[in-house]
């Protein structure tokens, strides 16, 4: 770690002799092992060994970025220059501002030293319990990793991070099958600290696997009708959370003036029981991120309290362009607040809707209006989870839905990343054939 | 251009393994302009060796972030290792994968790194044009990019080379209002395969594309929804592309197959019309270099074409050399890496079905009520061959004339059914290149067709 504080101090006086007015690099080393599973069976052990240098520096007030995974002098100078001429080639914009304060901090989180022979055995026990508990399901690939490595991030205003890191992580992608039946495939993922026990009694996997068990008979949804519709966790991230995070409050839709939301701060947008925040400190969150790009400190923030626009998602750039505040992070590990009706009550409510597990849909638009797919879900009639459906889309309007809220579940999914719980919404166009 | 410090490690191959040793280079350059602002002003350069061996049925693999003799070496251990660790505890005692003949390929010419001032003042001159002619748009964004892949491939037996496949775009998003305040947006991005310098000469020469990118917005800023159900629709060639790309040719990549798609038990038999054709392109298609041309893959397998649906009937699948010995086919150069430090997948290369005879006038002609779909955002598909596109431009048609632009909607289907409704193929291919498809690494492909006139579902309202 000294020989990545002395290259980034490197760094930092060669730009500053090169011209730069101010300069911030981010030098890493990390090491990944992984474990590939294709088909059902072992396909592939992977150990990477990775560097990286990112420079970014103002000359003039003019910005210019260089990324390389080199560590030897001649390269990173050559960077530095390169990182100029860019800045050079640009034009000025005094709304480029970076972490002024002097801060020297370390950190470490989650776990930085990888047991490779866990992790293949959890692997090959994850696998081999699946085939026993769940013998219709076909894991159509599965990747196990380590990630680990150490960050050293400084900048010209004498800002100084130290972060060491390190989890394990669980993506699955699978299928049901029964003789020529088969279901769409489904993903789950998980990232952990430790590997104390085994995955498949980790967060909401084994319930995802017996969910897909059931989708082996789907039928056709016949004709056009608005019902309410519950999202599970990964369809309430993909359709509601990433259109809010992407077209509403970020930085790209708040400074091209396209975010409907963009005069909103303080209104109320969506039901009242509604609270969403970014929490990289939440105790379900295993590696937080612990500063922005920008060089600042993360601290969690609400965006959404009490169905009130509480803030944007921006960073300092952005909040100079828009006049608006710099939020505490950039929107990573999202934290919906739990309900108060379990996922068995908020069905028992419905006469007739879809629970949808996964959805495949077009970008929202920038209005929030959006449609595609809906992917290993379920029609609920009277109350009850009744068939799996196939080929049935939804549409509707996220800032419409957002008001429109039914229930919110006490459920909590929570993924080492994200805690997100399952809303149910009225008033969503479902068509079949 | 990097050196070749790699053949000369053959010697520390193992008797016997499958190996292929890469050295790897990936350059990006890019400015992005939003609303004239520079947000974007990059350039980036990630290079290094890795190491794969094949050995009883199951592969290892190391990369390192150096391209040196040294860290070839020692690549070439840990990957030898990581073979032996997984054959030792997940073996499944596959015999070696069926040698090739060794073929050295010509190496291709290097390629000129341009510095950032052009993409920035060609990405600026875009904007200045835009900004003057259009001043009503609520927002535009323009990005010049351009990346390449400089890969050095030495392999124990097949093909080595030396390729570098360089492709560079200008995307232009414009963004205007409804009446209602309502934003709508449409994207075009415009270039292909070759150095930025060589695709956008001269600034002035976008300038008819943009404006037909703005009549096309004011026309959709004035559209409608589109009526939910089953439709029949002309899909335009790119959308033929995506169909081609992501709901036929995935599920006939054979890692996917044995992954439990739905082509596993098709083959040879009726998946499509008879006026459907589908190719995997390596490098050249309809007497004509493809988009992103491959000559030689990363498992060292010299790029031929892979049929994939002739006359509706599916005929083949895209292979590894190891999905190949599988499955008794043989291997057509579809495995490759995005990085210095991924493995080789099987990936599409240049997909497109072939063109028919019809004119795109008369399949629009023929539709007395349906759409006619041009422009994509994105796509999806799932193993069961059902598959989604988001729609961003795209017009009414009613008693075969075209009415009504319509706003974004999203269309889809399951491919093997939806392809046996295609009654019309126009004469003409479409390409498109500038996207990334992603299958655990992004990669650079080509997707491409003519227009179909089929029956598809349609999101709306």
């Amino acid at each position: 770690m000294d020989r990545m504080k002395e290259l980034a101090r490197e760094i930092l006086a060669d730009a500053k002799a090169k011209g730069a007015e101010y300069a911030q690099c981010s030098v890493s080393e990390g090491e990944k092992k992984e474990f590939n599973v294709d088909g059902g069976r072992f396909s592939l052990m992977r150990s990477l060994f990775n560097r990286n240098v990112t420079i970014t520096l103002l000359k003039d007030q003019k910005k210019g970025t260089v990324a390389i995974n080199k560590f030897d002098i001649e390269t990173v100078k050559n960077a530095v220059s390169d990182a100029i001429a860019a800045a050079e080639s640009g034009q000025p914009d005094e709304a480029w501002e970076y972490a002024k304060e002097p801060v020297e901090k370390e950190f470490t989180d989650g776990a930085p030293e990888c047991d490779t022979d866990k992790l293949f055995m959890r692997t090959k026990e994850l696998l081999e319990s699946i085939k026993e508990k769940h013998p219709t399901i076909l894991m159509e690939q599965m990747i196990t990793e380590h990630n680990s490595g150490t960050e050293v991030f400084m900048n010209t205003n004498g800002v100084n991070y130290v972060t060491n890191y390190g989890a394990y992580t669980f993506s699955l992608m699978y299928s049901a099958h029964e003789g020529e039946k088969s279901t769409s495939f489904y993903g789950s993922d998980i990232t952990l600290k430790t590997l104390d026990k085994p995955v498949l009694e980790c967060g909401k996997i084994d319930w995802e696997i017996s969910m897909v068990e059931k989708q082996l008979d789907p039928i056709s949804l016949e004709g056009k009708f608005n019902g309410p519709v519950i999202l599970a966790p990964m369809a309430l991230y993909e359709i509601v959370l990433g259109t809010i995070m992407g077209n509403f409050v970020g930085d790209a839709c708040m400074i091209d003036g396209t975010s409907i939301w963009k005069d909103k701060l303080g209104e109320q947008v969506a039901d009242p029981r509604f609270n969403m925040s970014s929490e990289p400190y939440n105790d379900d969150v295993v590696v937080p991120n612990r500063h922005t790009a920008e060089g600042y400190e993360t601290e969690n923030f609400d965006l959404i309290k009490d169905g009130k626009l509480n803030s944007f998602c921006l960073s300092q750039y952005a909040a100079n362009k828009t006049g608006n505040k710099r939020s505490g992070n950039t929107g990573r590990n999202i934290h919906v607040a739990a309900g108060e009706k379990t996922l068995e009550e908020i069905i028992s409510g419905i006469d007739k809707g879809l629970m949808v597990m996964r959805f495949s849909g077009g970008q929202p638009a920038a209005s929030g209006e959006y449609s595609g797919v809906a992917k290993n879900s379920f029609l609920i009639e009277n109350g009850k989870i009744s068939k799996a459906i196939s080929e049935t889309m939804i549409s509707g309007c996220v800032p419409e839905m957002l008001m429109n809220i039914r229930d919110i579940s006490k459920d909590i999914a929570n993924d080492g990343n994200n805690s997100l719980p399952f809303i149910a919404f009225d008033g969503v166009t479902i068509s079949g054939k | 251009m990097l050196q070749d410090i790699l053949t000369d490690k053959k010697a520390l191959f193992a008797d016997g393994a499958h190996t292929e040793l890469r050295g790897q280079n990936n350059r990006t350059r890019r400015a992005v302009l939003l609303n004239g602002a520079l947000m974007g002003n990059v350039r980036s350069d990630v290079s290094g060796v890795s190491a794969r061996v094949y050995e009883g049925g199951v592969y290892g693999f190391s990369s390192m972030a150096e391209y040196t003799g040294e860290a070839a070496e020692m690549v070439l251990k840990a990957a030898t290792e990581n073979a032996a660790f997984m054959n030792k505890h997940a073996g499944i005692g596959k015999p070696a994968l069926p040698k090739m003949a060794l073929k050295q390929m010509p190496t291709q010419e290097d390629i000129k790194d341009a510095e950032q001032k052009l993409y920035v003042d060609f990405a600026r001159e875009a904007d200045a044009y835009i900004t003057k002619k259009y001043p009503n748009l609520v927002s535009r964004t323009i990005v010049a990019m351009e990346d390449s892949m400089e890969k050095l491939i030495v392999t124990s037996d097949g093909a080595s080379g030396h390729i570098l496949a360089p492709r560079s775009y200008m995307y232009v998003v414009l963004t205007a209002q409804t009446d209602a305040g309502t934003p709508v947006e449409l994207f075009q991005a415009f270039g292909g395969s070759g150095v930025f310098g060589d695709n956008f000469a001269d600034p002035t020469k976008l300038h008819a594309e943009i404006d037909d990118l703005y009549e096309k917005l004011m026309q959709k800023r004035e559209g409608v929804y589109a009526d939910a159900g089953e439709k029949t629709v002309i899909l335009d060639g790119m959308m033929s592309g995506m169909l081609s790309h992501e709901a036929v040719g995935h599920t006939v990549e054979a890692d996917l197959v044995l992954g439990g798609s739905v082509a596993g038990p098709c083959l040879n038999k009726r998946v499509a019309s008879d006026l459907v054709t589908l190719t995997d392109f390596a490098h050249t298609a309809f007497g004509e270099k493809c988009p992103l041309p491959v000559y030689i893959d990363d498992e060292g397998t010299e790029a031929v074409d892979s049929p994939l649906i002739v006359n509706g009937i599916l005929t083949g699948y895209m292979n590894s050399r190891e999905s190949a010995q599988h499955f008794g086919m043989t291997p057509q150069g579809n495995a490759r890496a995005w990085l210095f430090q991924d493995e080789p997948l099987i990936r599409m290369r240049n997909t497109s079905i072939h063109p028919g005879k019809d004119k795109l006038e008369d399949m629009i002609a023929s539709v007395d009520d349906g759409y006619y779909l041009i422009q994509s955002n994105n796509g999806q598909a799932d193993t069961t061959g059902e598959f989604m596109f988001g729609v961003t431009m795209g017009y009414e048609i009613k008693n075969g004339k075209l009415g009504k632009a319509l706003l974004d909607t999203t269309i889809s289907g399951v491919a093997f059914e939806m392809l046996k409704t295609v009654d019309m193929v126009s004469d003409k291919v479409v390409w498109v290149s500038s996207g990334m498809c992603g299958k655990k690494q992004p990669m650079p492909v080509g997707m491409g067709g003519p227009a179909l006139r089929c029956k598809v579902k349609i999101g709306g309202r």
